[in-house]
């Protein structure tokens, strides 16, 4: 009996906040894993009109479509080889940006260079990308000009053109979130105890001795996780960015896994094989974040989730 | 202090605030060249004179997009959904996060669960797409204020927030006989002013910049403005680009720069008085993903 009286005490107190959840959960639920088990439609055969599901199971058969399509291998290539130059590049410019900032003495000026540096992270992206355009254009373009009026090259048609495609993005992405992925870095150099710095000063380090002595060896554990963060989310490029900067004449890089599923899956209307192949992509993606969690918390002791 | 006044430490300062000189560059003169485009006459424009500051001042191209009903009818669309789409996502986080912020609540723990692993398992494009088509919600303004409600990186961060409350405060209320949706309304709301903020902050940015759910759901009469933009550039680029240096796409160009002025204008103009809010944010999802 004291059980029931414990359950009733209990349900007593509570039932308001489950009261709350109740709805919120059903819409996260809907939401949320609706679509996660609506992954089975790249088993199944998709009929328009009758549900999101599917009608009847295939097995496989659209995974092996996709396996001999040379369409799918490139844009697999693509992904892979457009997500590693961009770790390459921009994992290591934050933390460069952050020491560096950290340098700064005068306050005002640090301060500016923080709220400037933020800032591109909250423009959207087809912003930057037509800012880029007018900047990259052929004919009314500065970078253009420059090279026609100052260097006396040929104009140029950037955006067009496949073998700039890779460094455009990426350059890119360093002018999106340099300042935004620093903020992190410099909380962890803020966080470093003064008596360090103090005590390097006093056995005659230059500022410069005292950056590869303390500030580096310091935030290690940061620049740690935020490696493993970055390898195990490698394959989700940033799918809007390509898409805006996809052109028929430089798709034979720009075409990533996510414009290929949005074409075969939007535009071509094939659900299931779209769906296979995002799948897939999905699979590897928590493969890789799963296996950076383990490998981070053999190293570091902790796991990041 | 002899080491500030060393040589290799006074080349080392140069090149600091030379490269910090060079990141204010980099980053603001894309946007003051978009301005200066934007308020320049298209003589201007089409002799390549214009650069950082406006030549042969003119507010034509505002007074273009100004007149164009379509492209008020698209800022509206932007108003419209960032303001109903940041409302309808904080109320239903708000409602979700305070429960799961009491451990003591069976259940929460598993739901938590279920949250995390949908950050890194998903539906992917086309079951969204699906989903979203079946429910009705296509070319509805409903397929965007309803499917992104609920981010799980900012419940986490409200959850979070929520669980810092002291506990105290809760004990005591539910001494004096409150319930807990009297809790929340009294006494977890007016404490989570700063989280609200930031969490607020991103979804509306979410929604302002969005355009391709736009593209995928709604039809051009709900098109919100970054789509806008995004269809004058493909579309009048080729145009631009085609006739060369001419008249029209010197216009062209300037009507884009105003059109990206006054999308992004908002945004910039009220960020810095928000950035304490949103700096705080990262470092909450710096923790947890």
């Amino acid at each position: 009996m004291k059980k029931q009286e414990k359950a009733k005490a209990y349900l007593f107190r509570y039932w308001q906040l489950y009261a709350m959840l109740i709805i919120p959960f059903l819409y996260f639920l809907l939401f949320k894993y609706v679509p996660l088990f609506g992954n089975v439609l790249a088993f199944r055969r998709y009929r328009p009109g009758m549900g999101p599901f599917g009608t009847e199971w295939v097995g496989l058969h659209y995974f092996q479509r996709f396996w001999g399509d040379p369409a799918f291998w490139r844009a697999f290539r693509n992904t892979l080889v457009l997500s590693l130059l961009n770790l390459v590049v921009n994992f290591p410019i934050p933390i460069v940006f952050a020491i560096l900032l950290n340098e700064v003495r005068w306050l005002p000026f640090k301060k500016a260079v923080q709220t400037v540096s933020y800032m591109p992270r909250f423009i959207s992206t087809v912003v930057v990308i037509a800012i880029l355009g007018e900047l990259l254009s052929p004919s009314t373009g500065i970078v253009n000009i420059i090279r026609m009026n100052v260097f006396g090259q040929k104009a140029i048609y950037f955006i067009n053109e496949a073998k700039y495609f890779r460094w455009i993005y990426i350059l890119v992405d360093t002018w999106q979130y340099t300042g935004w992925t620093a903020i992190i870095y410099l909380a962890a150099i803020t966080a470093i105890p003064a008596d360090l710095y103090e005590a390097a000063t006093i056995d005659g380090a230059t500022r410069i001795q005292q950056i590869f002595y303390v500030t580096i060896p310091s935030i290690m554990p940061t620049i740690m996780v935020m490696l493993i963060l970055n390898v195990g989310r490698l394959l989700s490029l940033g799918f809007e960015k390509v898409l805006l900067l996809y052109t028929p004449d430089n798709s034979m890089v720009s075409d990533i896994i996510d414009t290929l599923v949005y074409r075969t899956g939007l535009a071509n209307q094939n659900y299931s094989y779209a769906t296979a192949i995002g799948l897939f992509s999905g699979i590897i993606g928590v493969i890789l974040v799963s296996s950076s969690n383990f490998l981070s918390r053999k190293i570091t002791g902790e796991g990041v989730y | 202090m002899k080491s500030y006044r060393d040589r290799s430490t006074i080349l080392f300062q140069i090149l600091v605030y030379t490269v910090m000189i060079f990141t204010l560059m980099v980053t603001l003169i894309p946007l003051i060249s978009m301005a200066a485009l934007s308020l320049s006459s298209s003589k201007a424009i089409v002799n390549n004179e214009v650069f950082l500051w406006p030549k042969g001042l003119t507010f034509e191209a505002y007074r273009q997009i100004f007149t164009y009903p379509n492209f008020f009818r698209a800022y509206g669309n932007t108003i419209f959904y960032t303001f109903f789409g940041t409302a309808i996502s904080l109320l239903v986080m708000i409602f979700f996060a305070f429960p799961l912020s009491k451990p003591a609540l069976k259940g929460t723990k598993f739901v938590l669960k279920l949250v995390v692993f949908s950050m890194f398992f998903s539906g992917g494009l086309i079951p969204n797409y699906l989903l979203i088509s079946n429910l009705g919600l296509t070319n509805t303004r409903w397929a965007i204020l309803l499917p992104f409600a609920i981010n799980q990186f900012n419940l986490i961060l409200l959850i979070n927030f929520f669980k810092s409350i002291p506990i105290d405060l809760e004990e005591a209320a539910i001494i004096d006989g409150v319930n807990y949706a009297g809790i929340l309304t009294r006494i977890v709301l007016p404490l989570s002013g700063a989280a609200l903020a930031t969490v607020g902050l991103y979804t509306a940015v979410f929604f302002w910049n969005d355009w391709f759910n736009g593209l995928i759901y709604l039809k051009s009469s709900q098109f919100p403005v970054m789509l806008f933009l995004r269809n004058i550039v493909t579309g009048t680029s080729m145009v631009g680009e085609a006739a060369g240096v001419g008249d029209k796409s010197a216009i062209a160009i300037s009507i884009k720069s105003a059109v990206i002025v006054t999308s992004t204008l908002p945004i910039i103009l009220l960020y810095p008085f928000l950035q304490r809010y949103f700096v705080k944010g990262v470092m909450i999802g710096a923790v947890k993903g």
